[in-house]
């Protein structure tokens, strides 16, 4: 099964050049059944990563474009009036896939972005009456761009608390990008992709991973590191216990893919900044982006053992 | 783990320099003015090692240097060894060091020999001011030892000043208590004293220009309280010691004056109770009323009823006396001391003798004889002065009856004189006079000014009777003092015109000088005086019946509970790890610190195992050996096994060198 889990990274990887860490992050968030936001610039090889984590995972895949016209039923689905039957035919929107890449997420009005969050967190939509289960499984990955903020509706901390992780792509390094520059281009690869895994398979995985051992000093961890930011003048708020949740969850995530069946100090730290680095602000600056210098705090400050 | 030595940070630098200087002024009085040169020479060599302007001096130089100041010292001391040689080479060392002050632990020693040089100071001055100026090359010194601590870059010196103030301050409690509490020993052996420091005072022998030349010198003898009022001046007579041997020319104490025999006296009348605050004299008397009984451990009465100590005094003394003034004193004299009591030269002062011949022809009885002495030196017209003409060979005749000049010791002398040719046994009694009484402070201050020389003269059944010539001739002597019995001639103090003692008739200066007096009183009695005795008594006032086991007892009973207290919050063993798992991860991480490996606070133990596998990778295996049990152990749900992971930091330790100590 891990041997499995391996291939799939190494697939993605052929694809999207030169982000290993980054790939590796995607997918334990995956296997956490967790949700993930990517913050980044256009053209970074966000679509291009979820598209080849989709393919290789064997999951559907649906892209919706987020602009600031767009209605929850473009995203849920409507019922249309069917002549022939006389009667209401419902007609799922893009979120009915198992993957769901949520493109510039912050482009949409705030209506629309709470129509796909309620989706994530509760696995199933309702419209007009009728409770309809999402596909198992779902995974949403959202991206936004930083950068330009006109006309842009920045998702509040309650929202982002709904992401598992936040990931942050970056500039591929200069041998990667020479091989990009000079290889086939990623369209083509991309259908060429063969899935690594199928739903059971996956499913199995993502049980499995829930089953990883987390000891007692482990916990107590996570603990200091949550109690840390409750209780150190530095941050604006604390951590949430759904971000607790995350943290082990993301952990064991992290340690299943390394081939463990019990966490370490160091899986947690591994995940510790995508995992709580969108739920931190700064005392100082409780409006900011967000708490890389305070994740390092965490890091370097909380006892580990 | 870097083999360089660390360097001693710019702060730590200044206020060793500065702690330098503080430490050896007080020093310089006894010091050779060399040493000034030697240290501006390492201070400024230092200074330029610091600033890379120069090198370390090699090992040729350093054994130059060491010996130049060798022989330095032997040549303007004499000698390498004694308190004074030992001095110099102790501070000469505490300045040669700076030159090899490379890494923090010579400065380290460096301060520690300062500290000590601090205490040094002491053995050449004790006194009040010199103690509180201590505290301020202790302060430098402790800011030193902080600026050690401190990072190579902090600039400003002056909060590390703060801190070792604020230290010093904290650590006064402590000080009070170990002050009170700490039992005084006994020394274990004793420090030769400083040879060169002249003290002024009475000597065992007596020519008449002696006390003259005493009279010159302001300086204190010592210092007397009462309980009660004292008594009124004209009886305060400060026995030292008696001569009884005469030369023709000069009185001395008699070989056996040194014998222990315990004179036989009778006391009577009521006691007078005091206690004294002696100066050092270097001589063994203490000094008292007549007949004087101290409570002093190893302090005797001799047969003269002198009181002498073991040794001679050569730091403050503080004793107390019991003094009976009417006691009868010898009534019974045995052979050889009457013998030494009419002892007389050979030849010499003719007239003298045939004068008080015909003197013991009209008065045969000793007592008439005396008074007709005193009356004639009331009624002839003999001078007091402190400068008598030069005597010739016959000294007594050309006083008493031609120049009828002089003071105390001639006309003591020479009324022992006639009293032996009388034959009456006679002896010249050397002491002190009087006392100012500084009201404030309800003591006597009795200086060397003060010295006196009277006559004790012996009859059958009544023993010893003191009678003192000067007051026939000026009483002003004995009822007011010496300035106001030489106030004519102006010859008080005439030697010293900025000793303040001159100038008691201005009002602020005298009151400003018996203030001081009364703080260096109070600093003597009640700082440098408690020990022994006067401590125990102290405490037994504060609890009550305490003996000296009692005290042993509580004393060590008490460090004992201190050093326990101060163990517990220094390991606070409540804090210690109990379970097995951690405290063997402890132990690795101990023994990885010594390696100088620390595992950062937020560093779990498998990246800690990666780094110290890349620091040692001779042991990379073992360490990642036992690193793996232990991640097993403690998060793998593995069962705790301490023997496996024992087993594990035991491979980790077989390959390492052996260390004590942290590598930092």
């Amino acid at each position: 099964m891990r041997t499995k889990l391996e291939d799939c990274l190494q697939a993605v990887n052929q694809v999207l050049l030169g982000k290993e860490a980054q790939v590796r992050l995607a997918l334990t968030c995956l296997l956490a059944r967790g949700h993930l936001l990517i913050e980044d610039l256009p053209g970074m090889g966000k679509t291009t990563l979820s598209h080849a984590l989709a393919r290789v995972m064997g999951l559907s895949f649906q892209r919706i474009q987020f602009t600031s016209d767009l209605l929850p039923g473009d995203i849920l689905g409507t019922s249309v009036f069917d002549k022939d039957t006389g009667q209401f035919v419902f007609h799922p929107g893009p979120i009915f896939a198992e993957l769901v890449l949520a493109d510039e997420i912050n482009r949409a009005t705030p209506k629309s972005q709470s129509a796909l969050l309620e989706a994530m967190e509760e696995g199933q939509v309702t419209i007009e009456g009728a409770t309809r289960p999402l596909p198992e499984p779902f995974f949403v990955i959202a991206t936004q761009n930083p950068v330009s903020q006109g006309g842009t509706f920045a998702l509040p901390e309650s929202q982002l608390d709904r992401f598992l992780m936040r990931l942050s792509l970056g500039y591929p390094a200069k041998a990667a990008e020479k091989a990009l520059l000079l290889g086939e281009s990623r369209r083509e690869i991309l259908p060429r992709l063969d899935a690594v895994l199928d739903h059971a398979e996956l499913a199995a995985i993502q049980q499995e991973v829930t089953r990883v051992r987390a000891s007692d000093a482990l916990v107590d961890y996570v603990l200091r590191l949550v109690e840390a930011t409750r209780s150190q003048p530095q941050f604006a708020w604390g951590l949430s216990p759904r971000a607790s949740l995350a943290l082990l969850a993301a952990a064991r995530a992290w340690a299943f893919l390394a081939g463990r069946d019990y966490v370490i100090p160091e899986d947690v730290q591994a995940v510790l900044p995508s995992v709580v680095g969108h739920r931190l602000r700064e005392r100082a600056d409780p409006t900011g982006h967000g708490g890389g210098a305070l994740v390092q705090w965490l890091l370097t400050e909380v006892a580990a053992v | 783990m870097s083999r360089t030595p660390e360097a001693i940070p710019r702060i730590s630098l200044t206020w060793l320099l500065v702690a330098q200087v503080l430490v050896i002024l007080p020093h310089l009085i006894h010091l050779p003015l060399w040493i000034v040169f030697l240290w501006l020479g390492c201070a400024g060599w230092r200074i330029q090692v610091f600033l890379m302007r120069a090198r370390y001096p090699n090992a040729w130089i350093k054994l130059g240097l060491l010996l130049g100041t060798g022989f330095g010292v032997f040549f303007s001391r004499g000698s390498l060894i004694g308190l004074e040689a030992g001095s110099v080479l102790l501070i000469a060392a505490f300045i040669l060091k700076l030159l090899e002050m490379r890494s923090r632990r010579d400065a380290l020693v460096l301060i520690f020999l300062g500290f000590f040089a601090v205490v040094t100071a002491y053995l050449f001055d004790d006194s009040i001011v010199s103690a509180l100026y201590s505290l301020l090359p202790v302060t430098a010194l402790l800011a030193a030892l902080i600026g050690l601590q401190q990072t190579r870059f902090a600039e400003r010196p002056w909060p590390t000043l703060r801190l070792a103030g604020g230290m010093l301050l904290q650590a006064l409690p402590l000080m009070l208590l170990l002050f009170v509490f700490f039992p005084r020993l006994g020394p274990l052996w004793t420090l030769p004293q400083p040879g060169d420091q002249a003290v002024t005072g009475l000597s065992d022998s007596m020519a008449p220009g002696d006390i003259a030349e005493l009279s010159q010198s302001g300086a204190l003898a010592f210092r007397a309280s009462f309980d009660g009022e004292p008594p009124p001046r004209q009886q305060l007579y400060w026995r030292a010691l008696t001569l009884e041997h005469f030369d023709g020319r000069r009185w001395s104490q008699s070989p056996a004056a040194h014998l222990p025999i315990a004179p036989r006296w009778e006391r009577k009348g009521t006691p007078l109770q005091y206690s004294i605050v002696m100066e050092p004299s270097q001589r063994p008397w203490l000094f008292s009323l007549d007949i004087g009984e101290t409570s002093l451990d190893r302090a005797r009465m001799m047969n003269d009823f002198r009181l002498e100590y073991y040794r001679p005094v050569d730091r403050s003394l503080l004793y107390r006396v019991v003094s009976w003034p009417q006691a009868v004193r010898e009534p019974q004299l045995a052979g050889g001391q009457l013998r030494r009591a009419l002892q007389l030269p050979e030849t010499g002062n003719p007239r003298t003798r045939e004068w008080a011949e015909a003197l013991k022809r009209q008065y045969p009885q000793p007592d008439e004889l005396a008074q007709a002495l005193l009356a004639h030196f009331n009624r002839e017209p003999y001078v007091y002065t402190l400068k008598p003409p030069l005597a010739g060979a016959d000294g007594i005749d050309e006083f008493l009856f031609d120049t009828r000049r002089g003071f105390c010791a001639h006309y003591a002398g020479a009324m022992t004189f006639a009293l032996r040719v009388a034959g009456i046994p006679a002896r010249v009694v050397a002491g002190y006079q009087g006392g100012e009484y500084n009201p404030s402070g309800r003591y006597l201050s009795v200086h060397q000014f003060d010295a006196h020389a009277w006559v004790e003269y012996w009859q059958p059944g009544k023993g010893w009777v003191s009678a003192d010539p000067t007051f026939q001739v000026a009483p002003e002597r004995i009822e007011q003092g010496l300035e106001q019995a030489v106030a004519e001639e102006q010859s008080f103090l005439a030697s010293s015109p900025f000793s303040p003692l001159r100038y008691r008739n201005i009002g602020w200066i005298n009151q400003l000088r018996l203030t001081w007096d009364r703080v260096n009183y109070g600093w003597q009695r009640w700082v440098l005086g408690y020990q022994g005795e006067q401590q125990l008594e102290v405490l037994q006032r504060w609890f009550g019946r305490i003996d000296n086991g009692v005290l042993a007892v509580v004393l060590v009973g008490g460090g004992g509970l201190m050093l326990s207290l101060l163990a517990l919050l220094l390991f606070k063993p409540w804090r210690c790890e109990h379970d097995p798992q951690q405290r063997l991860f402890l132990r690795f991480e101990r023994l990885l610190a010594r390696h100088g490996l620390r595992r950062r606070t937020g560093e779990g133990p498998r990246a800690f195992a990666e780094r110290a596998s890349l620091a040692l990778p001779a042991q990379a295996e073992a360490i990642r050996g036992f690193v793996q049990v232990y991640e097993a152990q403690r998060y793998g749900g593995q069962k705790a096994s301490p023997a496996t992971l024992r087993q594990a930091l035991a491979r980790v330790r077989q390959g390492l060198p052996w260390r004590l100590t942290r590598a930092d």
